[in-house]
């Protein structure tokens, strides 16, 4: 369910963030003191059950917000996105040639069912997530032998089998501990991304325990007996697709120390108007956690008018841009053909700048959105507050010029024969994805004259047909992993292992644009980013995208909850948040 | 009651019932594998994960041996396979546990149609035409014209919110579920607004009976043997005017199962109902066949049910 | 009624098939509600055909007044979330329901009615693979029939319509079916028979101009309950898909917003409302009039 995707494949050196704007989060009016409440519990909804929680595979966004909770990285991003010590006891620098790290590890974290967390337990958790190839598996693509963990073919007990006899073909060959607390790690290729790859909350790279997980290889982290991990708090009930509960582990290693004492999640709720009316009833302390963070306008609209609870609505610009995607490579796997095909040269590319001027976007973001939930992306793909943001009104693709795309339309379909019978393609599990289709549907019927027709599928189908090229027309975005403008070009139109090819939803593929890539990604930040933005500019050039809104996050917080909230990036941690009494 | 030939009619409708799960689950089982699209994939998977994962669920073998092998275990262990989406989730104990949540609020909500449509066309027939009979024939009409889910969206607003706010939150309905079995205050709402549509009917339905069984002879008999009212109502009238009623249990108890998948949805309920609706769009396979055995065996019992009742309500029935 | 209904049952059909339609018609004008009925569903009729050639707004058009606003002078019943004419998608929506509740009737009566005749008249292994099939059909709930067709077809309105036909046929299958078992055994069908008529002949010719009356009737009461069934498809997302407005998904999309803009929820639901029991008294009119045998 995760509105837009997130993936990690290749990751260069990221750089701090300074512009990130933190929110101030709850706080306002009513009863609000500063004594804690006795009961330290803290309950929200959370929109569909958990995938999974096991790090080594997890991939969803909602999920890996829950399990920063409950595992550690040796190392994390703390709030303002610094890369902080968590199961280090240091950032380790790399050498001076960039091929080795050495981490030492903290002597007192222990596990939530008491083992000692040691150096074994980093070689067992990584040559796993390595062999086991899950989405962020990659995050570990840099360190010697993972070509041939990577091939790894065995699953389940008999990859558990192979990983406790440490054999060869599960054994990362750059990864060796010293002793107990020391962790050296040998890179086949410098790769100045690590650090940032392993620091991403949940993904591959984060600690699990051999004890527990070898009790169930797939599946240990769905029961409570054996989900462990060294984070602040650890699962103590779980009922699938109803309710989860988690309790503070007692005594725990880190700091701070978590003031819950327990965390609620209420799976049974999956309507975004019933959450708010139980929240509004007392029954949740936070709406926006677990895929919630994109609330009904209308309930927004309502709780600023009133005087009450437009306190509690939080309002966060996350680091998300949506747009639309044009099929532009027609060939034995990509299917749907169409015409904004590439190889139909100038007409196509016109066909497509008709379709990206005939929307009026700042329309888009007043009727839509409310020009609440969303800002018009007229800076180019990355969002504001992140590098590579090209300036407002940099976009040319974002313009509205009707009389312009009805000219482009008439020269390039002079009969209307290629623009019958589109179909446009969304998913509707994002409350403003199905507005958003019948606006665009009606502005390219008023301002070209064609009737698009518009059709939602489930996320999970939609994924996979967009990827096969099976949509002419479809939504698309992303959300950032880590402040680099390499996670936008390289991931969505790079040359990257993952899809069948590159460029991967919209099969825009060409030479200029690799070779750019190319030099960007080896280059040091300052430099790299007039490349990138170059980068950018040949996507309008060849008209690629037609870009829509950033998008802002959406939260319902009790005055009473404090340390509660989100960045841009993911939302806070648990241990920081506390209930005031109320 | 419980004849020789009553036995065998139920053990009858048994292997009917058998049949008819079979026929259903096949009929879903075989037409949902056409459906484009499934819960595996994402743009995550590389290399051979795919294909791991398609052999964890037996998904690479022939369609013929998937099914045989989901009849055998179906039928020898209950057992309906492994959640798609949420890895890990066994799905027999999750529709079973979904089914309690079901059948309780469906349970609620059948009191609440037999009872309080019952009550109500008792009194509108007793006190024709006056402003009882006139808010009845006023409610049922919005009982069966109106779309259940406006109807629930209403009685959310009405007594969860609006009471609420009234009462400053002293009295109000809650939404949601708690625990397995939820809490007294969670259950009224959704099976009010679950029934009400087919409580207005069963009002109708006694109101037309009852005004037909009081000018019997029988009852002006009893009259003139100086019975009290209620007693003539409750012991001659009312068990004759059940009668229509039990005819359209059947229907009553699919409507109910079918009017989960929206009240479930919107009160947010953890039923079968809510997961059918999910679980189709998640393109879970696996748990939407097994959501679908259970309401053909549901259904079938439910009818079988209703059928014995007959016996029960009506002598004069004999199977 | 009861001295009629004697009346009716002692009298041979086939004979006086004229006045028995005439006197349905007596019966029906005498009804008033059914009569009311008729003349509003007469003016649906009406508007729908006028929104085919002029609506105040385009239906599609976006943005003519401010989203959510409610009601004014301009815009009689207000926009809706994209800000679009609420009195123009209502008149569109009445074509979309009009189509989806009659043209399931006419498939209905199209597939059920055969079946149920020639289950009817051949009884033996044909009748009880018909009652199997329809068993198996009433032992799934109809929703989730339609919730499966539609995913598999994908939600068009010619896909809903089929997929409410596969929920329906067998009420008019069944009620067929017990009308020619009842008719088959009656003397001018064995007179027929008698006289060399063929079973096509017997079927269409004799059994079922007696049976229209039922059939009717039960077509009427389909209609609503067709209508009602796209809206709970609009509901869960698989109705008639945009920019084309249906009641049920006007009402629906309005849902989130009920407590900024009621008027986007309450508006399509007194249109479904009125209609729906428009059709149901027409239906009770009409199966007072037609079948007077039949007690409420």
């Amino acid at each position: 369910m995760t509105p837009t995707s997130l993936r990690i494949l290749k990751a260069l050196a990221v750089g701090g963030v300074s512009s990130i704007v933190l929110v101030a989060c709850g706080g306002g009016t009513g009863t609000t003191s500063t004594s804690l409440a006795s009961n330290q519990t803290l309950t929200f909804p959370i929109l569909a059950d958990f995938g999974t929680l096991d790090p080594a595979v997890a991939d969803a966004e909602t999920d890996q917000e829950i399990q920063q909770n409950m595992f550690d990285g040796l190392v994390r991003f703390d709030s303002n996105l610094n890369i902080i010590p968590d199961l280090a006891t240091a950032v380790p620098t790399a050498s001076a040639d960039g091929l080795s790290y050495t981490f030492t590890l903290r002597k007192d974290a222990t596990f939530s069912n008491g083992d000692k967390f040691t150096s074994k337990d980093v070689l067992y958790s990584w040559n796993r997530g390595a062999a086991m190839q899950g989405a962020y598996a990659t995050n570990l693509a840099a360190i010697a032998g993972y070509d041939v963990v990577s091939n790894n073919k065995a699953s389940g007990a008999a990859l558990e089998a192979l990983l406790e006899k440490k054999d060869p073909s599960v054994t990362l060959t750059g990864l060796t501990a010293p002793d107990d607390y020391t962790v050296n790690v040998k890179l086949a290729t410098p790769a100045g991304w690590l650090l940032t790859a392993i620091a991403l909350a949940g993904s591959t790279g984060w600690i699990v325990d051999q004890n527990a997980v070898k009790q169930d290889f797939d599946n240990w982290w769905a029961n409570p007996a054996t989900a462990i991990g060294t984070g602040p708090f650890k699962m103590t009930a779980r009922v699938p697709k109803q309710s989860v509960d988690f309790a503070a582990v007692p005594n725990w290693w880190g700091s701070p120390k978590p003031t819950l004492t327990k965390v609620h999640l209420d799976v049974s709720v999956n309507d975004a108007s019933t959450a708010i009316t139980k929240y509004e009833q007392g029954g949740y302390d936070v709406v926006g956690y677990g895929g919630y963070s994109n609330l009904p306008v209308a309930d927004i609209l309502r709780i600023k008018a009133s005087s009450s609870e437009s306190s509690q609505l939080v309002l966060h610009p996350k680091v998300r841009s949506y747009w639309v995607s044009f099929n532009m490579v027609h060939d034995a796997k990509r299917t749907a053909g169409g015409p904004f095909l590439l190889s139909d040269g100038q007409s196509a590319h016109d066909l497509r700048l008709a379709f990206a001027l005939a929307v009026d976007k700042a329309k888009l973001v007043t009727v839509v959105c409310q020009s609440i939930v969303c800002t018009p992306a007229t800076g180019g793909l990355i969002p504001p507050t992140l590098v590579g943001y090209m300036g407002d009104n940099q976009d040319p693709l974002a313009k509205f010029d009707a009389a312009k795309a009805k000219s482009l339309l008439t020269s390039a379909d002079p009969t209307g024969s290629k623009t019958k019978g589109l179909v446009y393609t969304y998913d509707p599990e994002n409350a403003l994805n199905k507005p958003t289709a019948e606006f665009l549907q009606s502005q390219w019927h008023d301002n070209l004259g064609v009737d698009v027709s518009i059709q939602p599928v489930s996320h999970s189908q939609f994924i996979k047909g967009r990827l096969k090229g099976q949509y002419t027309l479809s939504r698309d975005g992303w959300q950032a992993d880590y402040n680099h403008p390499q996670d936008w070009y390289d991931n969505l139109w790079g040359n990257v292992v993952g899809c069948p090819d590159s460029g991967c939803t919209t099969g825009y593929d060409t030479a200029a644009y690799d070779k750019l890539l190319a030099k960007a990604d080896a280059e040091p930040m300052p430099a790299a980013l007039a490349d990138y933005k170059t980068l950018n500019q040949q996507l309008i050039d060849d008209v690629v995208y037609i870009p829509l809104y950033y998008s802002v996050g959406s939260f319902l917080i009790k005055s009473y909850v404090k340390g509660a909230g989100t960045n841009s990036f993911f939302d806070n941690y648990w241990n920081t948040i506390q209930i005031l009494s109320h | 009651m419980l004849t020789r030939g009553t036995l065998i009619y139920i053990g009858q409708r048994l292997v009917l019932i058998v049949f008819t799960v079979i026929a259903v689950s096949s009929i879903v089982f075989l037409g949902i594998h056409r459906l484009p699209g499934d819960a595996l994939f994402n743009e995550h998977l590389h290399g051979t994960q795919y294909e791991l994962l398609l052999h964890h669920y037996g998904l690479d073998k022939p369609l013929w041996d998937q099914y045989t092998s989901f009849l055998s275990g179906l039928f020898l262990h209950g057992n309906l396979g492994e959640s798609l989406v949420n890895r890990g989730v066994p799905i027999t104990p999750l529709v079973l546990r979904e089914l309690t949540v079901s059948a309780e609020v469906g349970l609620f909500a059948l009191v609440f149609t037999i009872g309080l449509g019952m009550l109500l066309g008792v009194v509108a027939a007793i006190r024709q035409n006056t402003w009882v009979d006139y808010l009845l024939s006023t409610t049922s009409v919005i009982g069966y014209s109106m779309p259940s889910f406006v109807i629930a969206t209403f009685l959310i607003l009405v007594f969860a919110v609006w009471l609420d706010n009234l009462t400053q939150g002293t009295f109000y309905f809650k939404i949601g579920w708690t625990g397995q079995f939820g809490t007294i205050g969670e259950i009224w709402l959704p099976a009010f607004a679950l029934g009400f549509p087919y409580a207005s009917i069963v009002a109708r339905l006694t109101r037309a009976s009852m005004l037909e069984v009081i000018r019997q002879d029988y009852i002006r008999t009893a009259r003139a043997k100086g019975l009290r009212e209620t007693v003539i109502m409750v012991r001659h009238a009312l068990r004759n005017a059940l009668i229509p009623v039990i005819t359209i249990l059947g229907p009553l108890v699919i409507g109910i199962i079918t009017g989960g998948v929206i009240i479930e949805n919107i009160f947010g309920i953890p039923g079968l109902g809510k997961e059918f609706a999910t679980s189709i769009l998640n393109r879970d396979y696996n748990i939407v066949i097994g959501v679908f055995t259970m309401f053909a065996a549901m259904v079938g019992i439910a009818n079988l049910a209703v059928d014995l009742a007959y016996v029960v309500i009506d002598p004069r029935i004999r199977y | 009624m009861a001295t009629t209904a004697a009346a009716v049952i002692t009298r041979p059909t086939t004979p006086e098939q004229a006045s028995l339609w005439s006197d349905a018609w007596r019966r029906l004008r005498r009804n008033r509600l059914a009569l009311a009925s008729a003349i509003y569903l007469a003016l649906l009729v009406v508007v729908a055909i006028v929104a085919i050639f002029h609506t105040p707004y385009s239906y599609r058009e976006v943005g003519v007044a401010l989203p959510y606003s409610g009601p004014s002078s301009t815009n009689w019943f207000g926009a809706d979330i994209l800000g679009r004419d609420v009195l123009s998608r209502l008149m569109v929506g009445a074509q979309i329901s009009l189509i989806v509740g009659v043209g399931t009737q006419v498939l209905v009566v199209a597939v059920g009615v055969p079946i149920g005749l020639i289950a009817g008249y051949y009884k033996g292994w044909i009748d009880s693979v018909v009652s199997f099939i329809i068993n198996v059909f009433y032992g799934i709930p109809d929703l989730l029939v339609a919730m499966i067709l539609l995913l598999l077809l994908g939600p068009s309105l010619n896909n809903i319509i089929i997929a409410i036909v596969a929920t329906r046929w067998m009420d008019m299958t069944r009620l067929v079916r017990g009308q020619t078992l009842a008719l088959r055994e009656r003397e001018f069908i064995e007179a027929a028979r008698a006289s060399g008529a063929k079973p096509l002949k017997i079927l269409f010719g004799h059994i079922l101009p007696n049976s229209l009356g039922p059939i009717i009737v039960q077509a009427t009461f389909g209609v609503p309950a067709a209508i009602l069934f796209e809206a709970f498809l609009s509901f869960l997302g698989i109705g008639v898909q945009p920019p084309t407005p249906s009641w049920g998904s006007m009402a629906a999309d309005g849902l989130a917003a009920i407590r900024i803009a009621p008027h986007m929820v309450i508006v399509p639901s007194i249109a479904l409302s009125l209609t729906l029991m428009a059709f149901n008294f027409l239906g009770d009119g009409l199966r007072d009039a037609l079948d007077p045998r039949q007690k409420r």
